[in-house]
């Protein structure tokens, strides 16, 4: 499977393994909101993946932004590249509270970001700043942060 | 089997009843009891293996959904600590296998494609699918896939029949015993009626059975006793009624006797005076006596012969009922032959066949022996006299192998009417007239009492025109060896 395939199947898979808060969303139907930031690797696949599936009563729609300042009603944000290179900048912009930041460069989590994709040996590894994603107000299932490796913004 | 049983002691029946009773009862609670017991044990072993299912299950969702075979393969790992399990294997949402685990030394085997979700026994295996689900998602992350042998199920079985063994065995103890000893409340009662009703088959009427309790056996035994209450009285009673009635019997017939024997004796007298005046009369000169008056004197003098000869046989009858038995071997064919020789003189041109046959010695008072076959004998020349060829045989046969011999002695005469046979051996009792056959009518009674007295028996059978056969029995003597 293609690796940014393989992500995209991720990023769906973190809308079953994070609690949000019950205000991140307007009711009990509304819908799970996953964005791309910037330039998007997923193409169509992403769209394909997540349309018929469901959270609880939650339909899961994805939006694509170009700029932080655009996110609005946001729950999973995959910060591309181009816009992850300098993410310690954007993200004061962000003014989505819970909002779970992930990101496949290097700096992601040294400069803010919630889970960075890491890939070893052809597989691709998760870390996560478990800590900052307990600030936003975000909970992490113990069965993901297990199989995680736990960073800081210092260590990341 | 069942006519075997019925020839058994009342003990070892009760005891193979309770036996038979407690023994089947207890097979039949214990396999109810390990039949609840496998299926329940069936039905947890399949809920346990559920739940365990589960608990991988959940705690697959992160490394399926993050696509993270190795860790996956350390979740399937903590399996090795249920020693049953011996296959475990995680499919992705696609079906294809991501993780697997196999007990150590055990051959991996995995299903090729996923299948219902559940458990169910497999020959020797418990297998099933539990579905990989994460709580909030509706998503199926995929599948996980386990298989446990069901030693588990083989060793909780042998466990269960060994402890039922024990205690079908330990209980079959206690039933025996317990069965010994109170089998004997009801075989005890009996066995003692039976050994009382034993005794008194002996004739021994005084014995009582003892008093058991108040259930029917011990009314039974009030019954029994009571039975034999009556019965010895009642037998109490008829002896001492035969015992007056013997005496009283035995009385009368020796007054009987005294009076018959004093009667004759006094005839004597008299008698003796006839005829020594008729033989006064006869020896006188021809002349003197006038030839009709002659013929009188004679048949005075015959008739006078008869009343002596009379007088004499019951005089010898009456002898029988004092004279004393001295019993020695008689050789009866021999006796027979001397009588026959004896008797012979008189007989003149008449043509006889005497036969006697071997006969087997009997123990008798000789005189008395020689009396009755002088009277047999002679009854049986009287009554063939008129045969041109007269045929008398004495002979014996026994009725079966060890018995008293029956001997008889069988003419060609002219016989009886068997219609009055009873009537043969009384006393004065004369089936033809005295025209015909002279006699006394106390022959055959006299046989009668020799026989009797001696302990033996005697009748006869007869065809008129055709001959008589006389019976007697007597003690053989016993052969040495």
């Amino acid at each position: 499977m293609p690796e940014y395939q393989l992500k995209a199947v991720f990023l769906f898979n973190f809308a079953q393994f994070v609690d949000w808060p019950e205000e991140a969303f307007a009711n009990a139907q509304a819908p799970l909101v996953i964005g791309v930031l910037g330039e998007d690797p997923f193409g169509a696949y992403l769209d394909d993946l997540v349309q018929s599936e469901r959270i609880g009563e939650r339909p899961i729609v994805i939006r694509r932004f170009r700029r932080p300042q655009d996110v609005i009603g946001c729950h999973i944000l995959f910060v591309s590249r181009n816009q992850a290179a300098h993410f310690d900048r954007i993200a004061p912009e962000l003014k989505v509270r819970n909002l779970l930041t992930v990101g496949d460069t290097d700096s992601f989590n040294r400069q803010g970001g919630l889970v960075r994709f890491v890939t070893e040996g052809g597989k691709i590894r998760l870390r996560i700043n478990a800590e900052a994603a307990k600030r936003c107000g975000l909970t992490i299932s113990s069965k993901l942060l297990r199989w995680a490796i736990l960073v800081t913004p210092e260590k990341g | 089997m069942a006519l075997q049983f019925r020839h058994l002691p009342i003990q070892r029946k009760l005891m193979i009843v309770i036996m038979v009773t407690s023994g089947v009862v207890l097979l039949l609670t214990c396999a109810a009891f390990l039949g609840y017991e496998m299926v329940t044990f069936r039905q947890n072993a399949v809920r346990q293996m559920s739940t365990l299912g589960e608990i991988i299950a959940t705690n697959s969702t992160a490394v399926l959904a993050f696509d993270n075979p190795e860790d996956a393969a350390e979740v399937l790992g903590a399996l090795r600590a249920d020693r049953h399990i011996v296959a475990a294997a995680l499919y992705n949402k696609q079906g294809r296998l991501f993780a697997s685990y196999s007990a150590e030394g055990r051959e991996a085997e995995f299903p090729a494609s996923i299948q219902p979700d559940g458990y169910r026994v497999e020959g020797d295996y418990m297998v099933g699918f539990t579905p990989v689900v994460q709580v909030k998602g509706a998503t199926r992350l995929g599948t996980l896939y386990l298989r446990s042998d069901r030693k588990a199920l083989t060793e909780r079985l042998r466990l269960y029949g060994g402890i039922a063994g024990l205690v079908v065995l330990a209980l079959s103890i206690v039933a025996y015993a317990l069965s010994r000893k109170l089998q004997q409340q009801i075989s005890g009662p009996i066995l003692a009626l039976a050994e009382t009703a034993q005794a008194v088959s002996r004739r021994d009427y005084s014995v009582r059975a003892l008093p058991q309790g108040d259930d029917e056996i011990g009314l039974l035994t009030e019954a029994f006793n009571h039975m034999l209450e009556q019965i010895e009285a009642k037998n109490a009673e008829l002896e001492a009624r035969v015992h007056e009635r013997t005496m009283e019997l035995e009385a009368a017939n020796k007054e009987l006797e005294a009076f018959a024997y004093s009667v004759s004796h006094d005839l004597r007298t008299p008698l003796r005076a006839i005829t020594g005046f008729a033989e006064i009369l006869l020896k006188r000169p021809a002349d003197t006596l006038a030839p009709e008056a002659r013929r009188c004197v004679e048949l005075i003098q015959r008739g006078a012969g008869e009343l002596d000869q009379l007088i004499n046989n019951i005089l010898a009858f009456s002898r029988l009922g004092h004279q004393a038995l001295d019993c020695h071997p008689v050789d009866l064919a021999a006796l027979s032959r001397e009588v026959y020789e004896e008797l012979r003189a008189a007989l003149g041109a008449r043509r006889v066949d005497f036969r006697v046959q071997a006969l087997p010695q009997v123990s008798a008072t000789p005189q008395l022996l020689r009396q009755v076959m002088i009277n047999l004998i002679d009854n049986a020349l009287k009554f063939t006299r008129s045969r041109e060829q007269a045929v008398i045989e004495v002979g014996v046969r026994w009725q079966k192998a060890g018995a008293e011999p029956t001997f008889y002695i069988r003419d060609n005469g002219v016989g009886f009417d068997m219609n009055h046979a009873d009537k043969l051996f009384g006393v004065f009792q004369r089936l033809h007239s005295a025209q015909a056959f002279e006699g006394t009518g106390v022959g055959l009674a006299m046989v009668r009492r020799i026989i009797e007295r001696h302990g033996g028996r005697v009748w006869a059978e007869a065809v008129p025109d055709a001959g008589a056969t006389i019976y007697f029995t007597l003690p053989e003597v016993e052969q040495l060896g």
